[in-house]
């Protein structure tokens, strides 16, 4: 397996040490993970249903703690960081979640003005609450991804691919450094799938943003990354450069491990 | 672009529907305002009335339990008058909520006189059926039981009616296509899947009917609740706090089986499943029920296995009906001397007509002003208490159990004493008025919006909150963000309802002496001038409508 760290330390955008989840019923979710990834590097996360994708995604900005190993992230150690700090952090890490997680009953420039709140103090109810200057940026995001026509809209009436755009806009909003995106594609249809991860590859382009993306399509994966990571019942089995990739050698991180996982493999490989 | 042209691309527009939800809680600040001056309310006053109700309990405790036996026969009255009113509006309703649904009307004629015999009953209040039917049939448990039977078809039948029309249509037109009658067609569509709702209506009822016919013995309808009146009337505190204890034993034992038994019905199971608190048991159950389903197909079975949900809805049902028998067999009613007496509640409701505005106008007006005041301080006040309350209890905003546990039990404890019971105790420790009414009002709203907030609360989506958590919000920027919208439509839902709970109960208040047009009712009542209790009950009746019909005007605005 190949090793990528011959970058220097201020190039690397994340950087994971023998990082471990046990959670509170143990599961073990992710065993001594180690992953470097440098600044402006876009990445697919790729793995079994249950292998541990999400929690690492989680684990990158705080939503879970670690139980072992350390986690930094632009030179900040969520591992350690609480309250303050790692709302701070946050606030530059952009986090697209598969169900969207937009508030339904809001329009989606409201939405998109939640993605400054790290910036501000204190709580903000409506459009008119948020200063002129953060509503003329949330415009910008929103015409970025292509629906500002949409931008006092409702959110719960756009359609999903629409959805998800208004998330991207939300964490555009934050003018992160990081993206972590959890299976933003798989509850849209192959049309607006393209659409995003387009979307998200022009806007890394464009700010030299660093990407992780957990995703299902391998093809996707290949056509798309600089880079891809498999995960296997919690351990990284595959981290190599995509170029350097066949189909072949990264359908073996569905592979059977000898566990009960063995049923859902079989079903993948056919399907694929 | 030009500076306006900009500036109004970054506000939202400004539509119809926020400009009348605008005026709609303009006019509400107003009216709780106007009618807090009207009153004189101040919260030092509040706060020296509720020292004069601390003192009064204390005077009350230890409670006393000589008179024991006589509570016990009068709670076991209450509860029977409850199963039959029940039963009576189970058995009413059913006809009218076939005839009010869209899916099983059989003409918009019929449908409409349905819906409007539905929306009568639940405008008239219980407590005055009750006075009605006593003179007409004498004081006694059966007045009671017919103004809860009749009083009930309101909300009875209303939620039949939903639940037939929520049926879904697929099944019902499968069934048309194979040739079936209109009637085959409900039985074999409609009604099987309106059914699990029902029962829970009707279990809901019943919970709201026990805690009405505690009170029906204040207009001498039967049950408890006059032992506690003479009681304290006779200054005999120790024997009141012991009848109000048994009442609220039995309440409160009533709400948290009935809740139990509802979710049970209405297939919460699955959703227990989920939770790990409730793992093991619900497990068994899913297990069994996989077990059982699956015999039945393989068996090729020809009628539905014994799941649990149909083990529980069965159980339910015969445990009522029996309830229902022992209660008809042996409540305190003499059958043979009171049911040929029937005829004579038409004659009392014909003495209503025509109703009489003259005689006591001016009365009249400052009545009814007084207990829509009263209902709207009690609502106002009521949901101050009971948005920060029901914070603490919902369980996904206030992460330390042992504070929302200890809130429930603070609200489930109000709750268990009836709201005109805590009425008639405000009113002996700070003498007659409206503000002892209001105030025992405000007590009974907080713990139940309270308990329908923290539900409303506890049913936000958690996928948006987490994601405001994480672009780096703090908790209370989050909780703006993502919780507030989301509740906010079951918080002007559930204000909507409370009022127009209120105002029909403040109507009442003023037969314990709670101040309002209750009083005004009563009298008229004593003194046999009939045609003023017709025209109250009209004034009564116009309140209520104008509030539903408020109520349908912001529904619309909020969907
Ligand atoms: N909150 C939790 N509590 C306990 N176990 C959990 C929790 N979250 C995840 N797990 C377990 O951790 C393991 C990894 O889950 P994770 O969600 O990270 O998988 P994933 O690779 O994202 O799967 P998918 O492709 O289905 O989203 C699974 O076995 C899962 O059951
Ligand atoms: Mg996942």
């Amino acid at each position: 397996m190949q090793v990528i760290n011959t970058v220097a330390d201020s190039d690397v955008a994340v950087k994971v040490t023998s990082l471990s989840k046990r959670f509170p019923n143990g599961t073990l979710a992710l065993d001594n993970v180690s992953l470097e990834v440098p600044r402006g590097q876009v990445l697919a996360l790729i793995g079994l249903s249950g292998s541990g994708k999400s929690t690492l995604l989680r684990t990158l900005n705080g939503l879970h703690a670690p139980t072992g190993g350390k986690v930094v992230v632009q030179g900040t150690d969520v591992s350690t960081a609480n309250g303050k700090s790692l709302r701070k952090l946050r606030h530059h890490i952009g986090f697209v979640f598969q169900q969207f997680g937009l508030v339904g009953r809001a329009t989606c420039m409201e939405n998109v003005l939640v993605g400054s709140l790290g910036s501000l103090r204190g709580p903000r109810l409506g459009v008119r609450s948020y200063p002129v200057a953060l509503r003329r940026k949330a415009l910008e995001q929103l015409e970025r991804v292509g629906l500002s026509e949409q931008a006092f809209q409702r959110a719960d009436t756009l359609s999903g691919g629409q959805m998800q755009r208004v998330a991207i806009a939300r964490s555009l909003m934050q003018e992160p450094s990081v993206l972590l995106a959890d299976e933003p594609v798989a509850s849209l249809d192959p049309e607006s799938a393209n659409q995003v991860l387009d979307l998200i590859l022009r806007i890394a382009r464009e700010d030299g943003m660093t990407v992780i993306c957990t995703l299902h399509q391998v093809e996707l994966a290949l056509g798309w990354s600089d880079r891809i990571v498999g995960l296997r019942a919690g351990q990284v089995v595959l981290d190599q450069m995509n170029a350097q990739l066949s189909q072949d050698q990264v359908m073996e991180v569905y592979r059977a491990t000898g566990t009960p996982m063995q049923f859902e493999t079989e079903s993948a490989l056919q399907s694929a | 672009m030009s500076p306006s042209a900009t500036r109004e691309r970054l506000s939202p527009p400004i539509t119809a529907t926020q400009v009348q939800l605008f005026i709609f809680t303009v006019a509400c600040v107003a009216a709780f305002v106007w009618s807090w001056i009207f009153l004189g309310m101040s919260f030092s006053g509040i706060t020296s009335s509720f020292g004069d109700v601390s003192r009064l309990v204390k005077r009350m405790v230890p409670p006393d339990f000589s008179n024991l036996s006589n509570i016990v026969d009068a709670t076991i009255e209450t509860v029977w008058m409850a199963v039959m009113g029940t039963a009576g509006a189970i058995v009413l309703s059913f006809p009218l909520a076939l005839g009010a649904a869209r899916n099983t009307s059989p003409h918009p004629t019929i449908r409409y006189i349905c819906r409007t015999v539905i929306s009568l009953t639940r405008a008239v209040p219980d407590l005055v059926l009750g006075a009605v039917f006593v003179s007409a049939l004498s004081i006694g448990p059966l007045p009671g039981v017919l103004a809860l039977a009749i009083h009930s078809i309101g909300m009875v039948g209303k939620l039949f009616a939903d639940a037939i029309e929520q049926a879904a249509e697929a099944p019902r037109e499968a069934t048309i296509s194979v040739g079936a009658t209109r009637r085959q067609t409900t039985r074999a569509s409609i009604l099987p899947q309106a059914m699990p709702s029902m029962i829970a209506t009707a279990l809901f009822r019943l919970e709201i009917n026990i805690r009405a016919s505690t009170v029906l013995g204040l207009v001498g309808a039967g049950g408890i609740g006059v032992l506690i009146q003479t009681s304290l009337r006779s200054l005999d505190y120790e024997s009141a706090l012991g009848a109000v204890a048994v009442i609220f034993v039995v309440v409160t034992a009533v709400e948290l089986l009935s809740v139990r038994i509802r979710s049970a019905i209405l297939g919460d199971a699955a959703a227990l499943a989920q939770s790990s608190r409730h793992g093991w048991f619900s497990q068994r159950i899913i297990a069994r029920d996989t077990r059982v389903n699956r015999k039945s197909f393989e068996t090729r079975a020809l009628s539905p296995p014994w799941t649990w949900d149909r083990m529980f809805s069965t159980a339910t049902i015969s445990g009522f009906l029996l309830a229902l028998a022992v209660a008809v067999l042996t409540i305190d009613i003499d059958w043979a001397r009171t049911v040929p007496l029937m005829p004579q509640i038409i004659t009392v409701f014909g003495d209503l007509f025509p109703p009489d505005f003259t005689t006591v106008r001016s009365e009249m007006v400052t009545g009814i002003v007084e207990s829509v005041v009263i209902a709207v301080i009690a609502t106002g006040l009521g949901l101050l208490i009971a948005v920060p309350l029901s914070l603490l209890a919902a369980r996904n905003i206030m992460t330390k159990r042992i504070l929302s546990t200890v809130t429930r039990l603070v609200m489930l404890a109000f709750r268990g004493i009836p709201e005109l019971i805590i009425a008639v105790i405000f009113v002996s420790a700070m003498g007659l008025g409206p503000v002892p009414g209001t105030l025992a009002l405000t007590v009974v709203t907080a713990s139940f919006s309270a308990k329908l907030f923290a539900e409303a609360l506890e049913e936000v989506d958690a996928a948006p909150r987490e994601a405001v958590l994480a672009v780096g919000a703090g908790k209370i920027q989050e909780f703006f963000a993502s919780v507030v919208p989301q509740f906010m439509p079951a918080f002007t839902g559930h204000f909507l309802y409370i009022l127009d709970v209120n105002l029909r109960s403040s109507t009442v208040l003023g037969i314990v002496g709670g101040g309002g047009i209750g009083f005004l009712l009563l009298n008229s009542m004593r003194v046999l001038e009939f045609q003023t209790t017709g025209a109250i009950v009209m004034a009564i009746f116009g309140i209520v409508l104008a509030i539903e019909l408020i109520g349908n005007w912001v529904r619309q605005l909020l969907r």
